[in-house]
């Protein structure tokens, strides 16, 4: 039972930092059409610019504000000067520019922040360890169990409920019809492609307390988000929150359950997908 | 008319600027390749800082046998297919003198057996696998650093004078996490019969991309073990120690080990988040040695980096000048003679004197264990006390290496 319920934190607290990184690549992927491998990469900015402000005014929460936004405005210059070049191009194009746009910023992380590792600690409110069954638990893994929700709940609403929200909806379904009725689908793309770097940044900002600090650590967690983006269905918002919670799960869970065929676990789930239910668990346009 | 005058001129210009060029002491040209992008770039970043410093330094006194030294970097990405077109590169393109570098004990292994090909030496600074000096030895390979034999041989040493019978592992899922364990197996079980160890099922290999280490954590403080000797390293390493210590795993429960622990980069970045009395390996460690050389070698390490020396930025230095003396023991660059130069050399780094055996081609060098120890003016853990395991007495006698020299 205890084993259970420790495993089960772990995979949703993991899961949850999956599911804010995914859901901003899910987001943009489907308004905006763009498969944005660069996405790691604003993950990556997102820890250190966090780290950078924490350490500057003392304060986590300032990091978190601060070091997402600075990363929101990096992607609407990129949304606005790079991307927005290349919409009507070939999509190998858009791989292409988003790729060169990671190995751009890997190398600036490099040489603003040195090659060495870095560790950031949570706020102190967040950083003792309550006790569960015996064993001493993170509070800050249970914070993210928490919070994950939060997010995508207020996400949910703002989609459903918001004028802005049914704009952004509007012009993923019909860019051409959006335009006829009056909606800016320019200004939209643009502020989607800065909120969704933003969701990646924010995720970025939290695992900071959770994960070391180094060049490339995007490269690692974009693999997994592009799985739970295939599993949960391209574009999803609900799949993006179930594949991701799935993985998590699947991964902690696998630890204990199948050895070593614990890595290969995802790829597996992946390959299933693809061949049983290629759009994935969730069709787009929820 | 004009325009063909200008043509000509240009290349007479030209021309005699190449000849000009071959009249200068032509540079000797070494070729390192390390991990130099992804997740774990850092120890390329460090090899590339020890490597330029000992350069630097080489040239600013008169460079190698009256020649300057120029240094070539690739990037291996820490894959064995990468790693080789960068070594073929490197030596047909580049024409280098010597090779240096290979972070990854699964890379070392691929490039090994294809370095005879290329008719050039290599110096292995960091992969520690015992095969490259063991049963896959050849003439042209040599390493400088610790070998994981040699490494874990200290690690069972201090681990059989612990009161803790059941032994578990966690490690990285390749090469290296998996030998280390064997050997640690074996040298335990040959000093202190009466241990256990967990089988495979009950051990954590965690795959290198792992950032959540929680399932691994909880696995292994359910297994009930009284030892756990940790071989994972560099980022993973901070990570692992930083969820295990929240979730008590450091709470006096096991003894722990790790074997390469005290890394100065891991260290610096856990800070005073590194638990204290940990007993932690290294392959060199920047205060186990009070020598000149090694004052001078952190110091000047230290005012152009503002870091101390990793392990493997001292791993390339080190290679560096083993080269040098090499080559100036041989009288000449020529790739043979400077092969038969380095084996048997006996040489001071700043991590003590080495010698490279000349049977296998592995540096017999001290093995540094200690337990952290965090003082406040560091900025990192220390290691007191810390323990010298004598290179002798650690590495493995040549019959055991299984080494065919060819």
């Amino acid at each position: 039972m205890e084993t259970f319920v420790l495993n089960l934190f772990n995979g949703l607290s993991w899961g949850m930092l999956l599911f804010l990184i995914s859901i901003g690549l899910t987001i943009i992927f489907g308004v905006l059409g763009v498969l944005n491998f660069a996405h790691g990469s604003f993950f990556m900015l997102g820890a250190y610019l966090c780290m950078q402000f924490m350490n500057l005014v003392k304060s986590f929460w300032i990091g978190i504000i601060i070091g997402p936004i600075l990363v929101a405005i990096l992607g609407l210059v990129v949304e606005r000067f790079l991307l927005r070049k290349i919409y009507d191009r070939d999509i190998s194009f858009q791989l292409l520019l988003t790729f060169a746009i990671l190995l751009v910023l890997d190398d600036a992380v490099r040489l603003i922040w040195g090659p060495g590792y870095y560790v950031v600690e949570p706020p102190l409110i967040l950083s003792g360890v309550i006790n569960v069954f015996n064993h001493t638990y993170p509070v800050y893994r249970l914070f993210l169990i928490i919070i994950g929700p939060l997010i995508g709940l207020s996400l949910l609403m703002f989609f459903k409920f918001t004028k802005y929200g049914k704009m952004i909806r509007a012009s993923a379904l019909d860019k051409e019809m959006a335009e006829g009725v009056g909606i800016n689908v320019s200004f939209v793309f643009t502020s989607v492609f800065a909120f969704g770097t933003w969701l990646s940044a924010l995720g970025g900002a939290l695992a900071a307390p959770h994960q070391s600090l180094a060049p490339s650590m995007g490269e690692r967690i974009i693999i997994e988000s592009f799985i739970v983006v295939v599993v949960g269905g391209f574009g999803s918002f609900t799949g993006a929150f179930v594949g991701a919670m799935f993985i998590g799960l699947l991964e902690s869970f696998g630890t204990v359950f199948a050895g070593r065929l614990q890595m290969a676990l995802p790829y597996i789930l992946l390959i299933l997908i693809l061949i049983v239910r290629p759009t994935g668990l969730f069709k787009k346009g929820t | 008319m004009s325009k063909v005058r200008n043509v000509l001129l240009m290349t007479i210009i030209f021309l005699l600027s190449v000849a000009v060029m071959s009249f200068a002491a032509k540079p000797i040209k070494i070729g390192y390749v390390y991990i130099m992008s992804g997740p774990f770039s850092t120890y390329g970043q460090f090899a590339k800082q020890g490597a330029e410093l000992a350069i630097e330094e080489i040239n600013k006194n008169g460079g190698i046998l009256g020649r300057p030294v120029k240094g070539y970097f690739e990037d291996s990405t820490g894959k064995p297919d990468v790693a080789l077109r960068a070594i073929r590169k490197l030596v047909y393109q580049e024409k280098v003198d010597i090779l240096i570098g290979l972070d990854s004990s699964g890379v070392a292994k691929t490039v090994v057996p294809s370095i005879p090909k290329m008719k050039t030496p290599l110096i292995i600074t960091h992969a520690a696998t015992p095969d490259v000096t063991g049963k896959l030895c050849n003439k042209y390979v040599f390493r400088i650093s610790l070998n994981l034999a040699q490494n874990v041989k200290a690690a069972a040493t201090l681990a059989s004078q612990m009161d803790a019978k059941k032994w578990t592992t966690v490690g990285p899922d390749y090469a290296f996490g998996h030998q280390s364990w064997e050997y640690f197996k074996k040298y335990l079980k040959q000093m202190k019969p009466d241990v256990e160890f967990f089988s495979d099922s009950e051990v954590a290999f965690p795959p290198f991309k792992t950032t959540d280490f929680s399932s691994y954590i909880t696995k292994i403080m359910n297994s009930n073990p009284d030892g756990v000797f940790i071989s994972l390293w560099g980022g993973n390493l901070i990570d692992f120690v930083r969820q295990a210590k929240e979730m008590g795993f450091f709470n006096g429960k096991y003894k722990v080990l790790m074997s390469l622990g005290a890394a100065t980069e891991v260290l610096t970045a856990l800070g005073d988040k590194m638990p204290d009395g940990i007993w932690v390996g290294t392959r060199y460690w920047f205060l186990a040695n009070n020598s000149e050389l090694n004052r001078k070698f952190v110091k000047s390490y230290y005012d152009k980096y503002g870091a101390y020396p990793s392990y493997n930025a001292h791993g390339a230095y080190a290679a560096t000048y083993a080269f040098k003396k090499a080559a100036e023991k041989a009288g000449t660059t020529n790739k043979m003679a400077v092969i038969k130069a380095l084996e048997g050399l006996k040489i001071e780094l700043p991590a003590g004197m080495v010698e490279i055996r000349a049977e296998d081609h592995q540096a017999i060098t001290d093995a540094h264990w200690g337990q952290t120890f965090h003082l406040k003016e560091l900025p990192l853990s220390i290691l007191a006390p810390v323990k010298v395991f004598d290179g002798i007495g650690v590495t493995r006698p040549i019959e055991e290496t299984e080494c065919r020299m060819k």
